[in-house]
């Protein structure tokens, strides 16, 4: 059944490939990268591959399989579970290599994996973003390596090629980044950064903070803002989240002393004082003499008490803008900047909330002003003629919060304002745009509203507008892809 | 400030807009494969005939060991939701099958979906990353797979399942082509 199944589906799967691949030359294994593997089929990895791979799978499977049998001493058992492991993780390794094709060149990069549930994913050259070549153990004994093509994106945003010999791996990473680099050039006027170490970015070195200019003493960096460590505390303070949790410890050890609670009130405290230190040490520790400066190629940032790390962000990389004024930092004039950046996906969950923060805390107009020179914003009267707001009928889903919704549009950038407790504004250029949604359930086709989302790289700003009237929300969806597009096919990069 | 689109949308209102959010789009939409009901309705009852097997094991059991009504009563409220799911999942299916549909306009792949859950995707072909083709065993004996788009944002839930094979892969490379050759915006 299986087998069978393989069989029907790769026949109009080879034909629409052939169709699709036409200038390249027939099979021709073993030569040089440009002509490996044919383009209805592609190409196999190193025969070897699956020995590698088997190898470091059997260990797992024959370590499995014979744990307890260690462990009791039965050594006859052992004599035939580690062979046996070591024979399944080949077959298994076979196998995998057998079904995995690739056809990477000058054109296009296809992998295409997997006996019974295939998949099979192509990668468009300029999409690419780094390529890596690494040796474990077991394959840098057979002379092999492992090829590693990165792209942008969520999850998974990475193939893996098991296992190529080293010259050939070198030559498909040399063949790759090079037409990478030559889409790229020819479509974006600034060298656009295919790999993160060669960002040698911007076009808009020459406009200067105007905010704060005293020089930094390393690499003619100018320095933007130094925070005073008193403003941080006083900031971290201020915060909801850290009132209520001091708050909740005080009237837990207040049960602990007054009715004399045992263990659990105690369990409690300890919840409690887990979670005020977590608040602490990502507030106050780990932007402690945060210092954000600017050079010539990006911004730069230097921040911590016990461990300082030092981050730069180059101009183009910044996706989004959000300015955050939490309810007690109102009053003071307060807000915080929080950035969206390429390629930070996994970053920015690894260090919690600290990487995609631009400003910890500061006046609001410095963060409107440095917000504006990050963004560049022509027109920014446009945006009260381009307003929609959520539907009064959203009252059930937000009785108060349906009033500050707010998505709003010029030539350039979207807005969106939103939250009446911690109000956020958020700023995206239109031409990060990465997709549009609009979505309606039963609910709200009830009510007549629906839901527009605009689609960001991962991190803080995610630009949407809940619950509006469901009559607006597709101009309003096809006016973005409209200016989206618009933003697209002009020349300069409208940030930084 | 009014932005023409390429996407024609019907200037008569209807009275009762709200049911229809995406039907004023003037658009052709590519329907998926019908396969993809019997695929679905395959997986489908083998997912709900294992779940019924174990309950339907546990219900005789209760039949067997409880007192004389109560142990069928408890037996038929376990069972019955069950086969009432699986019902509900039969008919599901292919209207769910046919509210999926894709559109390749000129610089943006659009997708729409859903009959409770209304959706509609716009993805500019310059913002796609990569995009996969995958199918199982099920999928492939009924001759169709998924086509998922990714682009930079993990949030972009472009994929499309139920693309007849060959079709999937001529979207595929169709869609690799255009992202090539288009502004990246990463």
């Amino acid at each position: 059944m299986i087998q069978e199944s393989d069989g029907n589906s790769s026949e109009p799967e080879e034909d629409a490939q052939a169709v699709a691949a036409g200038p390249e030359l027939p099979h021709a294994s073993g030569a040089p990268t440009e002509t490996e593997g044919s383009a209805e089929t592609g190409a196999r990895t190193h025969p070897l591959s699956g020995l590698v791979l088997g190898l470091s799978w059997g260990l797992g499977v024959a370590l499995a399989l014979s744990f307890r049998s260690i462990l009791d001493g039965e050594w006859i058992v052992i004599a035939f579970t580690i062979p046996a492991g070591f024979v399944a993780g080949v077959v298994g390794g076979y196998v995998k290599w057998w079904f995995t094709r690739y056809v990477i060149n000058e054109c296009e990069i296809r992998i295409e994996t997997g006996p019974i549930f295939k998949s099979s994913r192509r990668i468009p050259c300029a999409r690419l973003q780094s390529s890596d070549i690494n040796q474990p153990l077991v394959a840098r004994v057979f002379g092999l390596s492992e090829l590693t093509i990165e792209m942008a994106g969520g999850s998974d945003s990475s193939s893996k090629l098991r296992f190529l010999p080293f010259a050939e791996a070198r030559n498909i990473r040399s063949t790759v980044l090079q037409r990478s680099h030559e889409l790229g050039n020819a479509n974006t006027p600034q060298p656009a950064t295919p790999s993160p170490e060669d960002a040698d970015c911007d076009s808009s070195s020459d406009s200067t903070m105007s905010v704060g200019d005293s020089p930094l003493g390393h690499e003619g960096a100018t320095l933007i803002a130094r925070l005073a460590p008193d403003r941080i505390l006083i900031g971290a303070l201020l915060s909801l989240d850290l009132l209520m949790a001091l708050l909740g410890a005080m009237l837990v050890g207040l049960a602990f002393v007054v009715f004399d609670i045992p263990i659990g009130g105690l369990v409690t405290l300890l919840a409690f004082a887990g979670g005020i230190y977590s608040i602490v040490s990502s507030r106050v520790f780990a932007q402690w003499d945060f210092t954000l400066s600017r050079s010539a190629h990006g911004l730069r940032i230097t921040r911590g008490l016990f461990d300082r790390s030092s981050q730069s962000i180059p101009f183009d990389r910044i996706q989004g803008i959000e300015m955050v004024e939490p309810l007690l930092w109102r009053r003071f004039g307060w807000s915080q900047l929080k950035i969206d950046v390429a390629g930070y996906g996994d970053a920015s969950e690894e260090d919690g909330v600290s990487v995609t923060t631009l400003l910890p805390i500061s006046d609001k107009s410095m963060a409107l002003t440095l917000l504006n020179e990050l963004i560049h914003e022509p027109h920014p009267e446009e945006h009260q003629a381009l307003a929609n707001q959520a539907s009064e009928r959203a009252r059930i889903f937000a009785p108060i919060g349906w009033k500050y919704r707010w998505l709003t549009r010029s030539a350039d950038t979207v807005r969106t304002h939103t939250g009446w407790v911690t109000k956020r504004m958020q700023v995206l250029p239109h031409r990060n745009v990465q997709s549009i949604e609009i979505s309606q359930g039963p609910w709200q086709r009830r009510l007549g509203v629906a839901t527009v989302e605009i689609h960001t790289p991962d991190g803080p700003v995610s630009i949407s507008l809940a619950h509006m009237n469901a009559d607006e929300a597709p101009r309003l969806v096809l006016d973005e892809v409209a200016l989206a597009r618009a933003a697209m096919a002009r020349p300069t990069a409208g940030n930084a | 400030m009014c932005v023409a689109s390429e996407y024609p949308m019907q200037s008569s209102r209807l009275a009762n807009m709200a049911q229809d959010l995406f039907s004023d789009l003037d658009i052709e939409w590519t329907p998926v494969s019908t396969g993809l009901i019997k695929g679905r309705r395959l997986a489908g009852s083998i997912t709900f005939g294992i779940l019924f097997l174990f309950v339907a094991a546990g219900a005789g059991f209760a039949i067997y060991l409880a007192p004389a009504p109560w142990g069928t009563l408890a037996a038929i409220t376990v069972t019955l939701p069950i086969l009432a799911l699986w019902v509900w999942f039969w008919f599901w299916v292919p209207r769910n099958q046919a509210s999926w549909g894709y559109f390749e306009g000129e610089k943006e792949l659009l997708i729409k979906s859903g009959i409770m859950f209304r959706r509609l995707v716009v993805v500019p072909y310059g913002r796609m990353q990569f995009v996969d083709v995958e199918s199982g065993p099920i999928a492939s004996a009924n001759g169709y797979a998924s086509v998922t788009l990714n682009t930079a944002s993990t949030e972009t839930a472009a994929d499309i399942p139920g693309v007849p094979t060959a079709e999937a892969h001529r979207l595929r490379d169709r869609l690799t082509e255009l992202g090539d050759f288009d502004d990246s915006g990463v």
